[in-house]
């Protein structure tokens, strides 16, 4: 394993329930609030509505594109802003995109297809804005972008391995900038493959607590602006890119690996790419989905490898929002580095017999020059980023 | 056909065990692990079967999991709850 | 930077399972087409059939995979096993899977419980399998591949974005080898999508007959065992990856590289190929040996990786020499974007 080069992070952005942009997510993370209620958008026919933490935007005039590739844009808008760049100035620049989704890249209208079975000649709009709406190629394109665009459909662990891999893309030299993360809308046919699972939670989601029942769904983006050393020049960054792990369980489709092999690996990796060890880590903004599995096993691991590394789970204020959530933790995990702080692990309120490692129930400073963030994802996928303090 | 033959069709038809018949699988055969072979996976597609097949919810793994350990414990829940 | 080594070569489509049976294709020009339904009608399309997949895996081990990762299992056995031995370390093998489309047939059948039984009856085990990673999943659990795994969806540029990552993960040491592949199928409903966008069907890909529409529907999947080492490349060596778009910059194409065309009988997509090769450039395209698919340039990668182990184009085209020049498969998408692949003999 070699050491590789920093990669510097220069801007961020969010959009997810709990706040349109970063400082307003942030906010209302250290206020402890949170607001899950069944979806506006869609209904579905269970007896008891399942909550979701949906964005309010409505995105209103745009039925060009998927609401996937809407979230997109609105963060990656915050993201260029925030590390100070315009359209006009990336022009002359290679700029990739990078960016992790599993409903933005999912032909699943349900409309259309019924009407398909029903051999009606159902329109094409929704074929045709499928079409357009591949997650980093309508960013590319709303940009004039000419550089590599790979939308990561890893489930989710999309949106950490969207910024593992944009970063091995920015040390290659393959471009001078990159947009990474993920994005990822609510979507009817995801909601119910996961009550199918039996993996969704009828109340609000309470990660690594005794009484945990499962996930809540959400949606949202998260996207980083990550830059070559000869480009960003003087200016400052808001953090490094340090370590980046990825491995796969080859276990079970859905379920993760008892001793949580992949993850240990995963971590294992990021950290000696990093240079570092359990003493360097500020915190961990874990998976934590609050299904039964996932917390069981990953406070196992966090326990091992991480002991008595502060973390939390930010699934509590914004829904698991799947291919998005490694892009959306990636910048909290960076802005909260900056703070010095992570805020309480909400829903959680106690530990189960077999948990040795449990999340801060409260503000918490943290010390340290190194997060981490990480993610375990369906097929057995775990990605690991950590993050160094930058210098804004 | 009794429920417990019902289920064992199903248990071949729908979790595609092509290398076995309804009829070598026997009421008191474990589901899971050793026996069957059946995982978590197919333990939440026979909660959507039940329901199909028979119209009894199995509303959680709690509930689930003494009722989906043979064919034998499953005919037994599915008339409780029909009778219920 | 050694580049890539093609070490591996596995693949299934439209006309045939392995090697031969596409080698025989190239030569004989096309691959024949066959009748393929959708509600209400039928187009001609390359279908690939995965019954050999029974040579490597058990029937009960394939009760849950569906066609789509059948597809990937089949092309990434076959791609092993063509490598041969010793078999590479599994924890220090990547695996990539490029997928346009991913698994179509099992998410409109995930939506059929959906609409047959109501939400209550979501088949929780369509679901899993719909997920565009299932595919990359269920291939490292049989092959018990624990390195790095990693789904990408880029549409046309679905092979060349992903190849970024094989690249990367070899120059950064995070393994030795990748298993790298594309895939994608031709359901029904994509097929009935076909029908309705190009109501005049056709029977033969003509790639060079830029301004016509005659793409036929292909499915089927191209596996690659690749290596950074620099030894023996037994299929070449993949020396450049590059994406980009033409209507932002257009691509520096270097005339004295041989083309193999990514050109499929989409017109939307022909006209770049016109406007932007050098005119003096000389070109093959073999679309019709394997469709029209958004991973179409995975086959070209396997013409390119023959070409390099013949030291020829397959005979079907002449059987020209290759005569010391570079390879470069080329893919224009819809939009003018673009993707590059070098290829060179070693």
């Amino acid at each position: 394993m070699k050491h590789p080069v920093p990669v510097a992070v220069t801007g961020l952005g969010c959009i997810c329930a709990a706040g349109k942009t970063l400082p307003e997510t942030l906010a209302a993370l250290f206020r402890g609030e949170r607001a899950p209620a069944p979806s506006r958008r869609f209904a579905t026919s269970y007896p008891t509505p399942f909550p979701v933490f949906e964005v309010t935007e409505d995105f209103a005039g745009r039925d060009d594109l998927l609401r996937t590739s809407l979230l997109a844009l609105a963060a990656a808008g915050e993201a260029l802003a925030d590390a100070g760049w315009s359209r006009e100035s990336l022009r002359p620049l290679r700029v990739g995109v990078c960016l992790g989704t599993t409903v933005g890249s999912a032909m699943n209208n349900e409309d259309f297809y019924r009407e398909y079975r029903q051999g009606q000649e159902p329109s094409l709009a929704p074929i045709r804005r499928f079409l357009h709406s591949n997650p980093a190629a309508s960013l590319a394109k709303e940009y004039s972008f000419d550089g590599p665009c790979q939308t990561v459909v890893n489930a989710c662990s999309s949106g950490s391995d969207a910024v593992g891999l944009a970063g091995a893309w920015i040390r290659a030299g393959i471009c001078d900038l990159a947009l990474a993360g993920g994005a990822d809308e609510l979507c009817r046919t995801t909601c119910n493959g996961f009550h199918a699972l039996m993996i969704a939670s009828d109340a609000p989601v309470t990660p690594f607590d005794r009484r945990r029942k499962g996930l809540n769904l959400g949606e949202g983006a998260g996207v980083l602006v990550l830059e070559s050393e000869a480009l960003r020049s003087s200016r400052p960054a808001r953090a490094f890119l340090r370590g980046y792990g990825a491995a796969c369980d080859a276990y079970h489709l859905t379920a993760p690996h008892p001793d949580g092999a992949g993850l240990k690996r995963a971590l294992r990796e990021a950290l000696t790419e990093a240079g570092a060890t359990a003493q360097n880590i500020a915190f961990v903004n874990a998976h934590g989905t609050g299904t039964v599995d996932n917390d069981r096993v990953e406070s196992r691991v966090l326990a091992e490898v991480l002991p008595n590394v502060p973390f939390l789970s930010t699934k509590g204020y914004t829904g698991h929002t799947l291919g998005a959530a490694g892009g959306i933790e990636a910048a909290l995990t960076v802005a909260c580095l900056e703070l010095g702080k992570i805020p309480a692990s909400i829903g959680f309120a106690e530990p189960d017999s077999e948990q040795r490692a449990v999340p801060v129930t409260r503000t918490t400073t943290v010390a340290g020059d190194l997060a981490i963030s990480q993610s375990l994802a369906f097929g057995g996928n775990n990605a690991v980023l950590v993050f160094g303090r930058g210098a804004r | 056909m009794d429920i417990k033959e019902q289920l064992k069709k199903i248990l071949v038809e729908e979790l595609n065990l092509e290398d076995l018949t309804p009829e070598e699988i026997t009421d008191d055969m474990a589901l899971f692990g050793e026996g069957l072979g059946l995982d978590s996976l197919d333990a939440v597609e026979l909660v959507v079967l039940v329901q199909k097949h028979f119209g009894v919810e199995i509303k959680d793994m709690e509930e689930g999991r003494p009722a989906l350990q043979t064919v034998a414990t499953l005919a037994a829940f599915i008339e409780k709850k029909r009778q219920g | 930077m050694n580049g890539m080594a093609i070490q591996g070569i596995g693949l299934v489509g439209g006309f045939g399972c392995g090697r031969d049976a596409f080698a025989a294709a190239l030569s004989s020009g096309a691959a024949p087409t066959r009748p393929a339904p959708f509600a209400g009608g039928e187009i001609p399309a390359l279908l690939a059939d995965t019954a050999p997949l029974t040579r490597f895996v058990d029937k009960r081990a394939l009760r849950r995979i569906d066609h789509f990762s059948r597809l990937a299992l089949l092309g990434a056995h076959l791609a092993l096993e063509d490598a041969g031995l010793p078999v590479p370390e599994r924890a220090r093998l990547g695996l990539i899977v490029a997928t346009g489309y991913g698994a179509t047939a099992t998410t409109f059948a995930f939506l059929d419980t959906v609409l047959d039984g109501g939400d209550a009856l979501a088949s929780p085990t369509h679901f899993s399998s719909s997920v565009h990673n299932a595919a990359a999943a269920h291939t490292a659990i049989l092959l018990g591949i624990t390195g790095p795994n990693l789904t990408v969806s880029q549409f046309e540029m679905s092979v060349p974005s992903a190849l970024f990552a094989a690249q990367g993960w070899l120059a950064e040491g995070r393994v030795d080898a990748v298993l790298f592949g594309g895939v994608d199928e031709a359901c029904a409903v994509l097929r009935y999508c076909w029908h309705r966008f190009f109501p005049e069907p056709s029977d033969v890909i003509r790639p060079f007959e830029f301004d016509r529409q005659s793409a036929v529907p292909g499915e089927g999947a191209a596996f690659f065992l690749l290596t950074g080492d620099s030894g023996k490349a037994r299929y070449g060596r993949i020396t450049e990856v590059r994406q980009g778009n033409a209507a932002v910059r257009p691509p520096l194409l270097d005339e004295a590289l041989l083309y193999l065309l990514g050109a499929d009988g989409h017109r939307e997509c022909g006209a770049s190929y016109h406007r932007y090769l050098p005119a003096s450039a000389r070109c093959a395209a073999y679309a019709p040996s394997y469709g029209s698919l958004p991973v179409g340039p995975a086959f070209d990668l396997v013409v390119a990786g023959l070409v390099c182990r013949d030291d020829r184009l397959p005979s079907g085209a002449g059987g020209e020499a290759l005569a010391g020049r570079e390879l470069c498969c080329l893919k224009f998408g819809r939009g003018e974007d673009y993707g590059v692949i070098r290829v060179a003999r070693d």
